[in-house]
Order: C-alpha cells, then structure tokens, then sequence
C-alpha cells in the first residue's frame, strides 16, 4: 500500500462528491422556484463522468498512471480538485404555451435523488472517520 | 456556494407565489365589483414572474460558474388583464347601460381556481426544497460526530 497518510483518496472523492451534490442543489432549487416563469430553462450538474474520469487518471491534461512505478505529476488530489462538473440544460420535450419548460415532477426527483446521494457520501464519510477514530482507540 | 443560496432562491419563489396567491383572492373577492376608485369595474389582476441573477459578493468574488447559473425568481411587474368586461344584462341594476347591461369584472372564476391550485402546488414545491437544502446542511454538521 503506498504511503497516503491515514486519510485516503476516498475522503477527498467523498469531500468532492458532497461539494459538487450541493452546487447541484442549488441549481435544481433555481428550477423548482423558476417552475412558473415564463421562458426559463431549467439546468442541472453533471459531474458523474468527470469525477469517474478524476479517479482513473484519464481526465483532461492530466497524464495517467498506468503504472505503480510511474510517479504523478499531478497527484489524483489535485485531478479531484480541478473537477468543477458542468452546467447543461435540461429543458422538457414539451414546453409550455409561455416557454417554460420546467417538468417539476422531474425536479422534485431529482431533487430526492441528489438528496439521498448526498446524505449517503456523508454517512460513508463519517463511518470513514469513525473507522480511523476506531483505530486510534486502539479498537477499544 | 453555499446552501443558504438555495434557501435564498425558493423563499425568493415563496414570497412570488404568495404575491400570486393575493392577486388570485383578490380576483376571486371582486368577481363581481362593478365599480372602483379608477371608474369602471373591477379588472383582473396577474403578477409577472422574472428569473433574476443571485447576486452575492461572495458569488462575484468568487466567479463561481454554478453560482452564476443559479436564478431566483421576482415579480417584476403586475398586469391588469385588459380584456373586454362581461356584459351581464340586468336592468334594475343602478350600473347598467341604457340597454340594460352591466359590465361586470372579466373574471374568470373557474381559471381563478385552477391558477390558485396550480399557485398552491408551486408554493408547496419551494418549501419541499427548502427543506432538503434544509436537511442536507444539517447532515453535515453530523460528520464527525
């Protein structure tokens, strides 16, 4: 095992996925008030990919590690770091007669979702440092 | 970012549906005002909603691209419908014309309800996110508890 330090990759994904999961609120919460205006667009955060992309290595400008010996040029701390997620519209199929074309069924899902993926990263994250405080106690 | 933003955005929604909410009682409470301090009777009243930038220094200082996308909503301005009044024929009215009709507000009642269900549903929507951001912020403070 390479030497990380106690505190793993995983805090920092974890850290970055409760980041990115609260921009993500913020912006389906600007879609849910905008749910009435007329010509609004509601937009939405996609980041799964690139945080995916983050943790092998592939993502942009950043060379991979394809092997154990290789050494980073830009640990996966800093890759994790640069994720930002990007900002897509996500209009529905069918807008309404004043452009709108906010689905809030589809919103309130959504919102649900990013809820529980939210609460779950910090459930794991602090079950991850109650795992290190577990071996600090020396188990006791 | 922040999730106070978030809170920010739907009580902006909130405060929008509730001016709604008054405009659409206020219809309902004189769909048969035939006469007001302007002359004339009673005309509909809609609010106009507006997406509007969150403005914050804390946004601009830090240029944040979310930040940026993130809207609340503002009534911009209230209209007053401008449609024909109904003509109601009832003669012994002291309004009515020499033919015998009155003009009554161009209030639909039954639109009224439906964009009173539709305000009602929008209004509970906003305090559901509320309350996500609400817990979700309150999840937070439990790590490392």
């Amino acid at each position: 095992m390479p030497v990380e330090g106690i505190f793993t990759n995983t805090i920092e994904i974890l850290g970055k996925s409760i980041d990115l999961r609260a921009r993500n609120q913020n912006l389906i919460s600007s879609n849910v008030a905008n749910a009435e205006t007329p010509n609004y667009v509601p937009k939405s955060l996609v980041f799964e990919d690139e945080l995916q992309g983050a943790l092998k290595g592939g993502s942009k400008g950043t060379p991979a590690i394809t092997n154990a010996r290789h050494i980073p040029l830009k640990g996966t701390g800093s890759r994790l770091q640069s994720v930002t997620g990007r900002v897509v519209e996500t209009p529905s199929k069918s807008p309404g007669m004043d452009g709108n074309s906010v689905e809030i069924e589809n919103e309130m899902s959504k919102m649900a979702e990013n809820q529980i993926m939210y609460n779950a990263s910090v459930q794991i994250l602090s079950k991850k440092f109650e795992g290190i405080k577990t071996a600090l106690r020396e188990g006791k | 970012m922040d999730f106070f933003s978030s809170m920010n955005v739907s009580s902006s929604a909130l405060t929008a549906e509730r001016t709604r909410m008054n405009l659409i009682s206020s219809n309902l409470a004189n769909a048969n005002a035939t006469r007001t301090p302007e002359g004339g009777p009673y005309k509909r009243k809609d609010a106009v909603f507006a997406a509007t930038p969150v403005e914050t220094r804390f946004n601009r200082a830090l240029d944040n691209a979310t930040g940026r996308e993130v809207r609340q909503v503002e009534v911009m301005q209230i209209i007053e419908d401008q449609s024909q009044p109904r003509m109601q024929f009832d003669p012994s009215h002291p309004d009515a014309n020499p033919q015998g009709y009155v003009a009554m507000p161009n209030v639909n009642v039954v639109e009224e309800m439906a964009d009173m269900i539709n305000a009602t549903r929008t209004y509970e929507a906003n305090v559901t996110a509320v309350q996500a951001a609400k817990s979700m912020a309150l999840k937070t403070l439990e790590i490392s508890k």
